[in-house]
C-alpha cells in the first residue's frame, strides 16, 4: 500500500461520505428540513430503509427500472464485472468499484453511492435550503448511517450550522461512546431522534448486528438530561411486520419508557420499498424477510397505538 | 379518378338531391331572410380528391371543380383523412384541424352550416359513432387509471370547512371575532347547499335569448346602415341594439334566490354571441346534447330560431370574417386557423378587464347619465363622434336600469302570490332593492351585491363571458358591510348580520355560475373545463398602500371554502410586510380544504412586473386579476391580458426545420438554416434561429391582433363598458379604441420550462460535451426517439433543468422570457397600448403539446407541455428546487403574470394545522425570494386517477389548470393525465 492511499484510508476513518442531501423532508422533525445522510453505520438491521447507509465506503448502485439496456457500461467495465447473465448484473466479488460504469452511464442506472464532502460543502450546499427553514421552524437533521460514527465531523458541522442560525436534530440508532458524545456533538444539537427498535437484547442482536445494552442506557441518560432541562430527546420505533411491530416488542418497550416518565413518542410506518434499494445494491440476507415487506394496515395500527397508552403518539 | 373522389361526389350528389326535392329537408336551405346562398369546396391537398357544392335558392348542386369566388373549401391532408372524415360525427371533424389532417380556406360559418346539413340527414348515424368513442374513451380511462405506482391508499379527504381559529386579527377586520369563521359550515346555509346541488346537477342549456333580441333589433334597424341608407356610427348602433335587449330581456328571479336577475333564460344557460365565435357551433347544434364533453341541452325551438334566424344574419358580420374580407385573407390569420402556433382570443372577445365597480355601487346609473350629459354640454357640436359614444353610453345605462326595473316588479309580483311569508319578505325587499339599484347609489349590502350583479349581467349581455373580471370585490362591499354594521348595536344582532352577509355572498357566487361561455368541441380540447373565469381579487392593499385586509376579505374567503366551486376564480393577493401572517396561513387554509384555489399572488412582484409603464402608484396599488391571474388596473384599463395564446416551442420546431412546421407542414416561417446541411456552428446560431422563428409568430400574431382590434371597434364596440371605465368619457373613444386611461394587450407564453431544457439539452449535449451531432439529434428527434434510447436516456439524466437548480438553465429561462418580453414590448397596439408578456397557458399546454413531435429536451410526441412555466417533473426531486428557480425569475419579463403550479399531497398521518403550516411555509419563503404567483393543488395521483373512472364520485372535484380552475371529471383525457402526471410533492 503506497502513502497515498493509506492516508486516504485514514482520513476515511473520520470523514465520512455523504450520500444524499436531501432538501424538503417534512418527516425528519419539525418544519421543512434537509437531510444530511452519512454513510456508514454500527448496526446492520435485516429492514434497513437505507441500505445504502450501511457500510462506510463507496458503491455502486444499479437500479434495472432506470437501465435502457444499451450495454455502453459492459464495455466500459476493465474488469468484466458486469453480465446480464447475473441476477443482480454487476459482480460484485470482481467490481473493483472503479465506477467508470457509472460515468458512462446514460441514464443513471448504474451509480456511485457515497461523495466526500467538507463540511464547507456541505454547508454551501444547505445555505440555499435557510430561507425555508426560517419561515418553517426547520432546520437540518443530521441522519445516516450514523452521524455519530463520524464523531468529530458531525460536530464540527453542527457547530458551524447552529453558528448560521439553523437548528440542527439528529436522528440516531443510539450505538455510541457517550462520553464522547457529550462532549463532542451534544452541545449544538437542538434536538435528537433516538431509534429505539427491539427491546429483547438476543432478537437485537440477531437482526441489527449488535447486543442493545449501550443503545438502551444511552437513551436512559439522555432522557434523563431531557427531564434536567436538557436537548429534547424523542425515542421513535420503525414497525416491521413480525419483527420489531410485534405485541411482545412494543409492550416491553413501552414499560421502559414509562418507567423512564417519557411523554412523547414517534412511530414509523414500515415502507416495503426498501427490498428494492437492497437489491440495487446487489445486497442479500439469510434472514427471511418476506413478511417484514408490507404495508401495515389501519386497524393493525389502532391496536399498536393502543400498547402505548399514557404516551402520546406524535 | 379514384376511389375516394368517385364515394367523395357520389355521397353529395345524394346530400344535393335529398335537400333539392324533398320538402321537409329543404326548408332547412331558407332563413327567415330567404334562401341560404353559399359555395362550399372540398379536396385534398394534391386535388386527389376534388368537388364543390353550391347552394343556390333552394337549389343543390355539385360541381367536379371548385370554383372561384367559392366561400370556403375544406382541404384535407389526404385521401386516407376524406375517408376517416366521412365515419365522424361533425364534432370530431373540428378536430381534424388540430391534427394537421384538415384546414379550412375562407370563410369560417360555412363549413359550418355545411356540417349541420350533414348532421340533419346523419344525424342517428352520428349518434351511434359519438357512443362508441365515448365507450373507447371510458376503456381508455380505465387503463389508464391502472398505471402509476401502487402504495397505501390516498389519503382521505381534509374536513370539508376550516378547522383553525385565526391567531391574530387584521386590522382593516373590525367586526369579525373570528376572521376566520370557524364556526360556520356549509350545513349552516341550507339555501347554498341547495343551489349548490342544483350547479352540480343541471345540465347547462343553449339559451338565445340575447341573439335573437340583438339580431331582431338589428334586422328592423339595420347593422351597417340605417334604414335611411346612412351609415351608423357603430358605437350608437350597438346601444341602440342593447337598450331593445335588456328591455326586453325576461327579468327572472331564481326560486330562492337573494339576488335577482339572470345572465340567461335557463337554470345554466350557455350565451351565445353571434358576432364573435356563435357560429361555430352551427354544425354541432343536433349532437351538442350528447357530446362527450360538456354537452349542453338545447331545445328544438332554439335550434330552429339560430338556424333559421340568428345564424345567416352572422355569417359575415362576426370578427374573423370582417378581418378576412377587409384585409384579404392575411397571413396572419391563416397561421391562427391553423391552431398550431397561436389562438387569438380577440376572435372571441375583448373582455379581460375590470369596470369600476365601486364607482356604479357608489353613483348609479343615474349618476353617470348626469356626468355624461354635463360632458355632451361641454362638448361642441363638431365633435360628433364623441357625442356619439356619448349618447351611446346613457341608452347602454337606462338599458340596464330598465332591466333592473323589470326585476322590481317581477319581485313584486312574485311576492302577491308567494304564501311562504319568510320568502314574501325576501321577494317584497327585492322589489325595493331593484328599484332603487343600480339606477341610484347603495347604501346597504345586499343593495350592493345586487347592484354588482345586475351590472355583471349588463355587461356579459354586452361583451363575451370569457374572462370579464369582478376584481376587488372585498374592497368594494365592505363599505356596505360596515354601514350596515355600524347600525346595529347588539353582540347577536351582528352575528345574525354576518350569517347574512355569509349567505349572501354565497348566493352572489352561485350567480355567478349561472352561465357558461359558448365552447364549440374543439374548444373543449383547446380549453377544456374552462367556465368563464370570472376573477375575484382579495387581500393585497389600499391605493394608499395600507393593509387593504378586511371583514369582507375573510367573508369571501370562508364562501370559497364552503362553495369549492370552480368559478368565480379566486385570486388572492398578499403583500409582504404589510399583509399579516394570519391572512396568509388562511389563505392556505382555504386553498387546502378546497383543493385548488385561491391563486396567490405577491403584490410586490406584480407591481414591480408593471414598473416600465410607469402608472400611477395609486392605480398600480388598486391592480386586479383578471381572467386567469393576469394584473389589470381595476376600472382604468383595457388590458385584454388575454389576447393570444402563444404557443413558444411552435418557434423551436420551425427553427429545427429551417422554417418549416411539422405538423402544419408548411414552411411558414423565416429560413434559419437546415441542421442536415451542417447550419449552426455554435450554440448561439442555434439560438438565433429560434429567436428569429420566435420574432416571425410574435410579429404575425400582433398583426393580427390589431386586425381583429379593429374588427371590434366596428362590430361591437361596447359604450356600457366605456362608461364604466375611466377614460371614455373625457375622450371620447369608446374602450374598443383606445379610449381606457390605460391600454395595453396582453400575450400567454407557452412552454418555457420545454423550451429551456430543450435548450439546454442542445447546448450541453452537442456543442459543450459533444456529445451528440446535431444533424444526428435532429434524427433522433424526428423519429420521436424510436431507435435512440441511449441517446433519450442521456437527455433524460444528464441535462440540467429549469427547476433544477441549475444556474445556467436559470439563466436560459431568463433569457427566454426577456426575449418574449422585449419582443412584445416593442409593438404597440390599436389602441395605442404596448404589448405584455405572461407565462402561464390556460389548457393550451396540453392541445399544443398534441400538437408537438418531440422535443430535445426528451419530451416525446403528443406529450402535454408543462403547464405555466412549472418545472418539468423530471428537474428536481426536491421541490424547493422548483420553487427557488421560478421566485429567481425577473417579474420585470413577465408583466402578464405567471402560473406556477405546486402539486401537493397531503400524507395520512399529518394533521390539517401541519399541512396549513407546511403550505404557509412554501408560500411565504416562495414570496420572499420574490416569486410572483403560486398556485397549489391539494390531492395526489392516486385520488385522480380514482376520479377517472368514478367521475359519479369526484363531482365536486376542482383542480388548476393553468391559472383557472376546472372540475376535473368534465376534462379530456389528454388532460386528466397531464395532471395526473404533474409532479407531485407531500405536504
Amino acid at each position: 500500500m503506497n502513502r497515498t492511499v493509506k492516508s486516504e484510508v485514514n482520513q476515511s476513518k473520520n470523514e465520512p461520505l455523504i450520500f444524499e442531501i436531501k432538501g424538503n423532508s417534512l418527516d425528519d422533525g419539525p418544519g421543512i428540513r434537509t437531510v444530511v445522510f452519512f454513510k456508514g453505520c454500527p448496526l446492520s438491521c435485516v429492514w434497513c430503509h437505507n441500505p445504502e447507509s450501511k457500510r462506510r465506503e463507496r458503491e455502486l448502485s444499479y437500479d434495472k427500472k432506470k437501465c435502457v439496456g444499451c450495454d455502453t457500461c459492459v464495455g466500459a467495465c476493465p474488469e468484466k464485472a458486469l453480465d446480464r447473465g447475473l441476477p443482480g448484473f454487476v459482480n460484485r466479488e470482481r467490481c473493483s468499484l472503479c465506477l467508470k460504469c457509472a460515468e458512462v452511464c446514460p441514464s443513471g442506472a448504474l451509480s456511485a453511492v457515497g461523495n466526500r464532502m467538507s463540511v464547507d460543502e456541505i454547508v454551501r450546499e444547505i445555505e440555499k435550503d435557510v430561507p425555508f427553514f426560517e419561515n418553517s421552524g426547520g432546520g437540518v437533521t443530521l441522519s445516516g448511517g450514523e452521524p455519530t460514527l463520524f464523531m468529530d465531523f458531525a460536530s464540527r458541522l453542527a457547530a458551524r450550522l447552529k453558528k448560521r442560525g439553523v437548528s440542527v436534530l439528529l436522528e440516531t440508532c443510539g450505538f455510541f461512546n457517550c462520553d464522547t458524545f457529550m462532549k463532542m456533538l451534544y452541545p449544538h444539537l437542538d434536538m435528537i431522534y433516538f431509534d429505539i427498535k427491539l427491546f429483547d437484547g438476543a432478537e437485537h442482536l440477531r437482526l441489527c448486528g449488535r447486543p442493545n445494552d449501550v443503545i438502551l442506557a444511552n437513551f436512559a441518560k439522555l432522557y434523563r438530561k431531557y427531564r434536567q432541562g436538557g436537548t429534547e430527546v424523542l425515542p421513535r420505533v420503525p414497525l416491521i411486520p413480525d419483527c420489531t411491530a410485534t405485541e411482545e416488542n412494543l409492550s416491553a418497550i413501552a414499560d421502559f419508557l414509562r418507567k423512564l416518565g417519557v411523554k412523547k413518542i414517534g412511530l414509523l410506518q414500515n415502507n416495503p420499498l426498501w427490498f428494492e434499494k437492497n437489491e440495487m445494491l446487489g445486497r442479500s440476507t439469510d434472514i427471511e424477510t418476506g413478511s417484514m415487506r408490507a404495508w401495515i394496515d389501519r386497524e393493525k395500527m389502532e391496536r399498536i397505538r393502543s400498547l402505548f397508552k399514557g404516551i402520546e403518539i406524535v | 379518378m379514384n376511389f375516394t373522389n368517385i364515394l367523395v361526389k357520389i355521397l353529395l350528389h345524394l346530400m344535393a338531391a335529398i335537400y333539392s326535392r324533398i320538402p321537409s329537408k329543404r326548408q332547412y336551405l331558407k332563413s327567415a331572410d330567404g334562401w341560404t346562398n353559399f359555395c362550399i369546396g372540398i379536396r385534398t391537398e394534391n386535388r386527389s380528391v376534388m368537388a364543390a357544392v353550391r347552394f343556390n335558392d333552394g337549389r343543390v348542386s355539385v360541381m367536379g371543380s371548385i370554383p372561384e369566388g367559392v366561400d370556403s373549401v375544406l382541404i384535407f391532408r389526404d385521401g386516407k383523412a376524406v375517408m376517416e372524415a366521412l365515419n365522424l360525427p361533425p364534432n370530431e371533424l373540428v378536430m381534424f384541424l388540430t391534427k394537421g389532417k384538415l384546414r379550412i380556406e375562407g370563410n369560417f360559418a360555412y363549413p359550418n352550416l355545411f356540417n349541420y346539413y350533414v348532421s340533419v340527414l346523419l344525424y342517428k348515424k352520428h349518434l351511434g359513432m359519438q357512443k362508441k368513442l365515448i365507450e373507447e374513451h371510458e376503456r381508455q380511462k380505465q387503463a389508464d387509471s391502472m398505471k402509476g405506482d401502487s402504495g397505501p391508499a390516498p389519503a382521505e379527504k381534509s374536513a370539508r370547512h376550516g378547522a383553525l381559529r385565526a391567531p391574530a386579527r387584521d386590522r382593516g377586520v373590525k367586526y369579525l371575532s373570528d376572521p376566520y369563521l370557524s364556526g360556520y359550515s356549509l350545513s349552516d346555509f341550507p339555501r347554498l347547499k341547495e343551489f349548490l346541488d342544483q350547479h352540480f346537477t343541471t345540465k347547462p342549456e343553449i339559451c338565445p335569448e340575447r341573439a335573437l333580441l340583438m339580431t331582431r333589433w338589428f334586422k328592423e334597424n339595420g347593422f351597417e346602415k340605417r334604414a335611411d341608407g346612412t351609415p351608423w356610427p357603430p358605437e350608437l348602433r350597438q346601444a341602440g341594439a342593447y337598450k331593445y335587449m335588456m328591455e326586453h330581456r325576461r327579468p327572472i328571479i331564481r326560486k330562492g334566490d337573494l339576488v335577482a336577475g339572470t345572465s340567461t333564460t335557463k337554470d345554466i344557460g350557455v350565451i351565445l354571441y353571434p358576432d364573435a365565435h356563435g357560429t361555430m357551433i352551427w354544425g354541432e347544434l343536433n349532437n351538442v346534447p350528447d357530446r362527450e364533453l360538456n354537452p349542453y341541452n338545447i331545445s328544438g325551438d332554439t335550434k330552429r330560431v339560430l338556424h333559421r334566424d340568428v345564424f345567416p344574419y352572422w355569417t359575415h358580420r362576426n370578427f374573423r370574417e370582417w378581418v378576412r374580407e377587409e384585409y384579404d385573407n392575411p397571413l396572419c390569420q391563416r397561421i391562427d386557423e391553423r391552431f398550431a402556433v397561436y389562438f387569438l382570443w380577440k376572435s372571441v372577445a375583448l373582455s379581460h378587464t375590470i369596470a369600476d365597480f365601486p364607482k356604479l355601487l357608489r353613483i348609479g346609473t343615474k349618476g353617470y347619465i348626469g356626468e355624461i350629459r354635463r360632458e355632451i354640454a361641454k362638448t361642441s357640436a363638431s365633435k360628433r363622434d364623441k357625442r356619439t359614444l356619448l349618447e351611446a353610453m346613457i341608452l347602454c345605462l337606462e338599458g340596464l336600469a330598465a332591466y333592473a326595473k323589470n326585476l322590481s316588479k317581477q319581485a313584486a309580483a312574485e311576492a302577491q302570490s308567494e304564501t311562504d311569508p319568510v320568502r314574501k319578505g325576501e321577494l317584497l325587499r327585492l322589489a325595493v332593492i331593484c328599484d332603487r339599484v343600480p339606477e341610484g347609489p347603495c347604501e346597504t349590502l345586499d343593495e350592493a351585491v345586487n347592484a354588482a350583479w345586475i351590472g355583471w349581467v349588463g355587461l356579459h349581455m354586452e361583451n363575451t363571458n370569457a374572462g370579464l373580471s369582478l376584481g376587488r370585490m372585498d374592497q368594494w362591499f365592505q363599505p356596505y358591510f360596515a354601514a350596515d354594521m355600524a347600525k346595529l348595536k347588539s353582540a347577536k344582532k351582528r352575528e345574525e348580520y354576518i350569517k347574512k352577509a355569509i349567505e349572501l355572498v354565497g348566493c352572489f357566487y352561485m350567480r355567478c355560475t349561472d352561465h357558461l361561455p359558448l365552447v364549440p368541441d374543439i374548444g373543449n380540447y383547446l380549453f377544456g373545463g374552462s367556465s368563464s373565469d370570472q376573477a375575484i381579487t382579495l387581500g393585497g392593499i389600499t391605493p394608499e398602500g395600507k393593509d387593504a385586509v378586511c371583514d369582507m376579505t375573510y367573508l369571501f374567503l370562508k364562501v370559497t371554502e364552503m362553495l369549492s366551486i370552480r368559478d368565480p376564480n379566486v385570486n388572492a393577493r398578499f403583500c409582504p410586510g404589510v399583509n399579516s401572517d394570519a391572512y396568509l396561513r388562511r389563505l392556505c387554509e382555504v386553498n387546502l380544504i378546497t383543493t385548488a384555489t385561491p391563486s396567490l399572488h405577491n403584490d410586490k412582484s406584480v407591481m414591480s412586473s408593471l414598473k416600465e409603464f410607469a402608472y400611477d402608484i395609486k392605480d398600480l396599488r388598486n391592480w386586479s386579476a383578471t381572467g386567469c391571474v393576469e394584473p389589470t388596473l381595476s376600472g382604468k384599463h383595457i388590458g385584454h391580458t388575454n389576447c393570444m395564446m402563444m404557443n413558444m416551442v411552435a418557434a423551436l420546431e420551425m427553427a429545427l426545420n429551417n422554417g418549416r412546421h411539422p405538423l402544419m407542414n408548411w414552411k411558414v416561417g423565416p429560413e434559419t438554416g437546415a441542421i442536415e446541411s451542417g447550419s449552426f456552428r455554435t450554440f448561439e446560431e442555434f439560438y438565433r434561429a429560434f429567436t428569429r422563428q420566435f420574432q416571425f409568430l410574435i410579429d404575425n400574431s400582433v398583426e393580427l391582433n390589431n386586425m381583429l382590434g379593429k374588427a371590434h371597434g366596428y362590430i361591437r364596440p361596447t359604450p356600457l363598458l366605456s362608461a364604466l371605465i375611466d377614460g371614455p368619457m373625457k375622450k371620447g373613444l369608446d374602450v374598443t379604441r383606445g379610449g381606457a386611461k390605460y391600454n395595453s394587450s396582453g400575450s400567454a407564453c407557452i412552454g418555457l420550462a420545454d423550451i429551456t431544457d430543450s435548450l439546454m439539452a442542445v447546448k450541453k449535449l452537442v456543442y459543450d460535451e459533444k456529445q451528440v451531432s446535431l444533424p444526428e439529434f435532429k434524427k433522433a428527434i424526428d423519429a420521436n426517439y424510436q431507435g435512440y434510447p441511449e441517446l433519450h436516456a442521456l437527455v433524460m439524466s444528464r441535462v440540467p433543468r429549469f427547476g433544477s437548480g441549475s444556474e445556467e438553465a436559470l439563466a436560459m429561462a431568463g433569457r427566454v422570457a426577456k426575449f418574449a418580453h422585449d419582443a412584445y414590448y416593442a409593438h404597440k397596439n390599436y389602441r395605442g397600448g404596448r404589448y405584455t408578456a405572461g407565462f402561464w397557458s390556460m389548457s393550451n399546454h396540453v392541445i399544443f403539446g398534441n400538437m408537438t413531435g418531440a422535443l430535445p429536451s426528451g419530451r416525446l410526441t403528443g406529450k402535454a407541455f408543462t403547464p405555466g412555466l412549472t418545472p418539468e417533473p423530471n428537474a428536481s426531486k426536491n421541490l424547493l428546487d422548483n420553487i427557488r428557480d421560478v421566485a429567481r425569475l425577473n417579474p420585470r419579463h413577465m408583466n402578464n403574470n405567471i402560473a406556477f403550479n405546486v402539486k401537493v399531497v397531503p400524507s395520512a398521518s399529518d394533521t390539517h394545522e401541519k399541512m396549513v403550516d407546511t403550505m404557509h411555509s412554501y408560500v411565504k419563503t416562495y414570496f420572499g425570494l420574490g416569486g410572483m404567483q403560486m398556485q397549489m393543488n391539494v390531492v395526489s395521483s392516486a385520488v385522480l386517477r380514482d376520479a377517472m373512472v368514478h367521475p359519479e364520485l369526484y363531482r365536486n372535484l376542482i383542480v388548476r389548470i393553468s391559472g383557472y380552475n376546472a372540475y376535473f371529471v368534465t376534462l379530456n383525457r389528454e388532460m386528466q393525465i397531464e395532471l395526473i402526471e404533474r409532479a407531485e410533492y407531500r405536504v
